[in-house]
């Protein structure tokens, strides 16, 4: 083999290991996946383009007005639903409206459940409303909200 | 990867058949967004946290939670049950990365 060759054929492999997608993708994964989320598009990727209507009287939300850390907040939601086999809720979503990344906690329910309750501590950047959704299995969305003030941010 | 602890729990201690329980899942897991930086090194860290719980009564999918960063670290979640049998409640955490973590706990009707 001529020198050259060798020097050629050399550097074509050391290219190809430098854009050898495995080596890196762990880390072009991690640094592709932190975009921002915005609120309109959480409530898109969750009502799908449905109206929702006013859920006040349906949802009842228990979230303390001045938590005293905005690392955990907790939320407790308790939707008024028989769920039965033809008439229950499926889905719960807790959103953020001024957060970086907007959607907190996305619950799946079935009947088995017996009651449409959920208790989940999400994070909170700054003072800002706590959005949350309800979905029944004919595809009906009731949303309501609270205004949660926080001193501090809890997001680093 | 290190053994991530969590927990599973019934609240309700009495129950029986037919009533609807409480139940109380947590684990040790951090809830990186991608956006903050170290402090020491000054580097991004990158975005690492639990994507999805799942909920399987006596093999049976009740429910399942999917989580973003927005979620607090170290997640608590309490979600109800019914009772219909004596059984084995599992709950599988997967973060991420794809890791997996299995807890479960008895079902014993009095």
């Amino acid at each position: 083999m001529q020198r050259r060759n060798f020097i050629k054929g050399s550097l074509l492999l050391a290219a190809a290991g430098l854009f050898n997608p495995e080596l890196y993708h762990h880390r072009l994964f991690a640094f592709e996946e932190a975009i921002e989320m915005s609120y309109a598009e959480a409530e898109k990727e969750f009502t799908q383009g449905t109206k929702s209507l006013d859920g006040s009287k349906l949802i009842t939300l228990d979230i303390p007005k001045r938590p005293g850390s905005a690392a955990t907040v907790p939320v407790e939601i308790h939707v008024d639903s028989p769920m039965q086999k033809d008439d229950y809720i499926r889905s719960i979503a807790i959103l953020t409206t001024k957060n970086k990344v907007n959607k907190a906690v996305i619950a799946e329910f079935t009947p088995a459940n017996g009651m449409a309750y959920l208790y989940a501590n999400i994070k909170l950047g700054q003072k800002q409303d706590v959005v949350v959704f309800a979905k029944t299995d004919k595809g009906v969305i009731y949303k309501t909200s609270q205004k949660v003030y926080v001193a501090l941010s809890g997001c680093d | 990867m290190a053994k991530r602890r969590a927990a599973v729990k019934i609240i309700d201690k009495n129950y029986s058949i037919g009533d609807v329980v409480k139940v109380q899942v947590i684990i040790i897991h951090p809830m990186e967004t991608g956006f903050a930086k170290d402090k020491h090194s000054g580097k991004t860290k990158p975005r690492f946290y639990l994507k999805e719980i799942e909920v399987l009564y006596n093999d049976k999918p009740v429910t399942w939670f999917e989580l973003d960063v927005s979620a607090s670290q170290n997640p608590k979640i309490k979600f109800a049950m019914k009772i219909t049998e004596a059984g084995l409640l599992k709950v599988r955490f997967i973060n991420s990365e794809g890791e997996i973590t299995e807890k479960s706990v008895k079902v014993l009707p009095k």
